[in-house]
């Protein structure tokens, strides 16, 4: 993750097409278009999996199905915890033969069509659920050395929640972070920084000019009418934070692509 | 059967209820259904009828005039052990083509359900699913159907204007039983199965009788119920503590099943359990149709949210407006004050 | 086996809303999807056929545009779709829908078993997997929660009831209606779903499947919708209580006193 901070590579999240999609042949062009782009920048494209719970392909069959180039840098995928064991298994191998070495291991959000692993399914005892906590542990206990780690922290939710488990998370074999978005300043992620001095944070920038969405995401609530310039938000970022990753959640390709190039000076 | 006329209609006479029997015991439906027959049964004039089918079923057919039934017909045998359905429907039409009743209702249970509409099609008649209201039309003496469709969404009406009988399930706790009265007295009608009947059985080899699976949210009297703003699991931690305290059980929005928090028997709702408890807390429940349809006949419902939009809170009878973690210990501090 | 799994395609959600002027409910412009409870019966036909070999044939009857479910199946393992498509079959009620399916499954010939969702969330009745059953003369089993095992012709299900669960064995050919305790269905892969979309989906219309035109559609359903209407509201005067968390607690817990709820 060092790689990504210290050579100015971004983050860029990419949401492979729904399930339901109604123009599938459009949808799989337009993701092969945004994968390539990103890799010819020498960004590090992110995979979202089953975002917001919406039944979506996978980004490993995505890559496969396409046929496209994985270059170690510059491929995350996310994983959550909405999978059965036999899925799971076929993710993770597959990211082994490929090269593809990170991943954001997120619990992740569920509908009714989404199978979750059970705790037996991975060999755990003595819990309900399984969150990216059990999942981080299963990672790094089956296929040890193969995967570099990241997790999500929410600055939103009660902080020493929020930090108990960042912690558990760690110990669990995670080793960067990626907050949730942020659209200023934020004094939760200032303290993140400074207690982890050692683990690379990547901030998340929320490039949509929707915030209302960025509410329904974080759960907490933005006045429906405050103005918000992302370019301008993340060159505000980049000031506060100069030492650390950037992740640009819904990037407008078309209008704002073009924009970022010189911004992380 | 089809019956256009006023004189094929003529044909078909009384209101009959379809017994439901758990191991040769009759189950509360059942009354709340003889209720319903009762008052439709006195608009048109004519008699209500229960039928018992089981092995075993002779045994409380006594107790149901008490309830408001005129006439019980009992198929005791012992080939109907265990649910026979494909035998228990032949029987059925069979009595229908024989006495010619004129509305024929049955619960909405897993039983009920299987069993009617394999009757329905037999018999060549509509068969309405799940009514809430049940009337006759004083025009024509057709039977009208309220039902739900849609989630809850809509309330349709439904009628069968040229077939008879009219069939209808109705979910249990919709309909009101009477105050049984002793002094009320009926006839016994003892009719068996035919070699015919049983052509078709199943072989029954195990029976589990357990409560576990099914969670019985829908006998709680108190039902404390958490959605998303429970936040995850410990969120659920904190209801069951909540519910202990108050001799309740724990229910749930689809939002918080399906994010994993408390497994799927707590879902309350359009796909979940219908329940009538005297007192429902919901706990950071927003309060979406889907979710009311299967809560809104409670006794008393209490609101917490932190939106005091929200359409639960609407509809709440208390509506308390704050945070769920900060309220409920509050709540169970107070409570264990007395 | 010869399996055949009943799909209906249902709004995607249930705010159906009802012309103020016609009193009809608007479907127009919803998005629309399987029914989710028949996704646990693809899933559990694709699992027998994996174990016991045959061949899965997703059947629906419903609009051209129905045709969306068909693939979806097929994405997710079904062989092949079969789409019952013409005006005749508009306005069927159970009867007729359980009527117009079962002459499908005939004339698909040599069937072992049908196995149908628990119910429609639209319609919302459960009325049509026994429907088909009587209307075929074959047996049934609702409710099922498992299949454990399909030997010499006999299946053996667990069914669930409200006081707990049997086990039974049937005789094939017969119709399962399933809850979605059987299985977790597998998510379609793209691989499928490219597949899906290339495969051919026929539309059987009523002379097709040998049935008789006065037993489908408006003129075969005993069922007529007279009227529609949302339902009324709770009626309810709200008791607001504001303040902070402790002085909410102290009111609540007064007022279900009062009431002699706690
Ligand atoms: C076909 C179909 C069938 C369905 N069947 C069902 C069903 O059977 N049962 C069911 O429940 N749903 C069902 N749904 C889903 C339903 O539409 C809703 O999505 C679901 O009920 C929402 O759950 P919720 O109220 O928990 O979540 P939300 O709508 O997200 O509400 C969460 C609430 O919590 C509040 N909140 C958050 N944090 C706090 C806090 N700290 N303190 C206080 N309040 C807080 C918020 O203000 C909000 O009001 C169905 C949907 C469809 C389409
Ligand atoms: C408001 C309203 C109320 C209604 N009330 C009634 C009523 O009380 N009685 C009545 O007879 N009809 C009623 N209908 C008509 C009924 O919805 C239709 O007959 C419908 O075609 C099937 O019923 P269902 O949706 O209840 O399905 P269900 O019986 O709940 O479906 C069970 C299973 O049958 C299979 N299935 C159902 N439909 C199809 C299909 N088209 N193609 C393939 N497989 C299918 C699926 O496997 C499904 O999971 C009503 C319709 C509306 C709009």
């Amino acid at each position: 993750m060092r790689y990504h901070i210290e050579n100015k590579v971004y983050h860029v999240e990419i949401l492979p097409p729904k399930q339901d999609s109604e123009n599938l042949e459009r949808d799989l062009d337009v993701f092969a278009e945004k994968y390539t782009r990103v890799m010819d920048s020498g960004y590090c494209a992110c995979i979202t999996d089953n975002a917001m719970g919406h039944l979506s392909f996978q980004g490993t069959e995505m890559i496969e199905e396409l046929g496209l180039p994985v270059l170690p840098e510059q491929v995350m995928i996310h994983l959550n915890t909405f999978h059965t064991r036999e899925d799971l298994d076929n993710i993770l191998s597959y990211c082994v033969e490929k090269g593809i070495k990170y991943l954001l291991v997120v619990s992740g959000d569920g509908s009714e069509r989404l199978p979750r692993l059970k705790p037996s399914d991975i060999g755990v005892q003595g819990t309900e659920s399984i969150t990216s906590v059990e999942l981080l542990q299963y990672i790094t206990r089956e296929y040890p050395g193969k995967f570099v780690l990241g997790v999500a922290f929410n600055p939103y939710e009660p902080e020493d929640h929020e930090f108990a488990k960042l912690k558990r998370k760690l110990w669990a074999g995670a080793s960067f972070i990626i907050t949730q978005p942020i659209i200023e300043k934020n004094a939760v992620v200032d303290k993140l920084i400074a207690e982890y001095p050692d683990v690379p944070v990547i901030v998340e920038a929320w490039m949509s000019k929707k915030l209302h969405l960025l509410s329904d995401a974080v759960g907490y609530t933005i006045p429906e009418n405050t103005e918000y310039d992302p370019i301008a938000t993340l060159k505000l970022l980049h000031q506060a934070y100069p030492k650390n990753g950037f992740y640009l959640s819904l990037l407008g390709f078309k209008t704002q692509y073009d924009l970022i190039r010189d911004l992380w000076v | 059967m089809i019956a256009k006329t006023y004189i094929e209609k003529a044909e078909y006479r009384n209101i009959w209820v379809i017994g439901e029997l758990l191991s040769g015991e009759i189950q509360p439906v059942t009354y709340e259904l003889i209720g319903a027959a009762r008052g439709l049964a006195d608009a048109r004039q004519c008699e209500v009828w229960t039928v018992l089918i089981g092995a075993g079923a002779g045994a409380g057919a006594g107790s149901l005039f008490a309830y408001g039934t005129d006439t019980v017909v009992v198929v005791d045998d012992s080939r109907l052990d265990g649910f026979q359905d494909e035998i228990e429907a032949k029987v059925l039409v069979r009595l229908i083509k024989k006495y010619k009743p004129e509305v024929v209702l049955c619960g909405a249970t897993t039983r009920g359900r299987a069993l009617i509409p394999r009757v329905a099609v037999m018999a060549n008649c509509g068969l309405t699913a799940d009514c809430t209201g049940l009337s006759i039309d004083p025009e024509n003496g057709d039977l009208l159907q309220t039902r739900p469709a849609f989630g809850g969404n809509i309330l349709a009406t439904i009628r069968c204007p040229n077939h008879r009988p009219q069939m209808a399930t109705v979910r249990p706790r919709v309909m009101k039983a009477l105050e049984p009265d002793i002094s009320r007295v009926g006839r016994i009608i003892r009719e068996g199965i035919l070699d015919t009947d049983a052509d078709k059985m199943k072989r029954i080899i195990e029976i589990f009788h357990s409560r576990e699976g099914a969670l019985n949210l829908s006998d709680a009297q108190v039902i404390i119920a958490g959605g998303r703003g429970m936040k995850g699991p410990e969120g659920f931690r904190l209801l069951k503590d909540f519910a202990f305290r108050v001799g309740g059980a724990v229910g749930a929005s689809r939002a918080a099943v399906d994010s994993g928090w408390i497994p799927y028997a707590h879902q309350v709702g359009q796909t979940g359990q219908t329940v009538q408890a005297k007192l429902y807390i919901a706990c950071g429940i927003s309060g979406q149709i889907q979710h009311l349809v299967g809560m809104q006949s409670c006794e008393t419902i209490v609101a917490i949210d932190k939106d005091p939009d929200t359409p639960m809170m609407q509809m709440a009878d208390i509506a308390i407006v704050g945070d769920i973690f900060e309220i409920i210990p509050e709540i169970m501090n107070e409570l264990a004050k007395s | 086996m010869k399996i055949v799994v009943c799909i209906k395609q249902v709004p995607a959600s249930n705010d159906a809303k009802i012309d103020p002027e016609t009193k009809r409910i608007i479907r127009e412009g919803q998005k629309a999807i399987m029914n989710p409870f028949d996704t646990y019966a693809l899933e559990e036909g694709v699992r027998m056929k994996e174990k016991y070999g045959g061949e899965v044939i997703a059947l629906t009857m419903g609009p051209p545009k129905a045709e969306a479910v068909l693939r979806e199946a097929i994405s997710a393992g079904a062989d092949r779709g079969i789409l019952l498509s013409d005006r005749v079959f508009g306005g069927s009620d159970t009867w007729a829908t359980s009527y117009a399916l079962a002459r499908a499954i005939e004339k698909i010939g040599d069937v072992d078993l049908v196995i149908c969702g628990k119910q429609a969330i639209d319609g919302d009745t459960a009325q049509v997997g026994p429907g088909i059953a009587s209307h075929l003369d074959w047996m049934q089993a609702t409710y099922v929660m498992a299949v454990d095992s399909i030997e010499d012709n006999n299946i053996t299900v667990k069914r669930m009831h409200e006081d707990g669960y049997d086990v039974c064995e049937l005789r094939l050919p017969a119709v399962l209606t399933v809850v979605k305790d059987i299985n977790t269905p597998r998510v379609p892969t793209l691989k499928g779903r490219l597949a899906a979309q290339k495969s051919e989906i026929p539309v059987l219309k009523p002379e097709d499947i040998g049935a008789d035109p006065d037993k489908l559609g408006l003129n075969g359903s005993p069922t007529r919708v007279v009227k529609t209407q949302p339902p009324e509201p709770r009626q309810t005067d709200t008791l607001r209580i504001e303040g902070s968390p402790r002085e909410c607690a102290q009111a609540l817990v007064r007022e279900l006193k009062f009431r002699g709820l706690v």
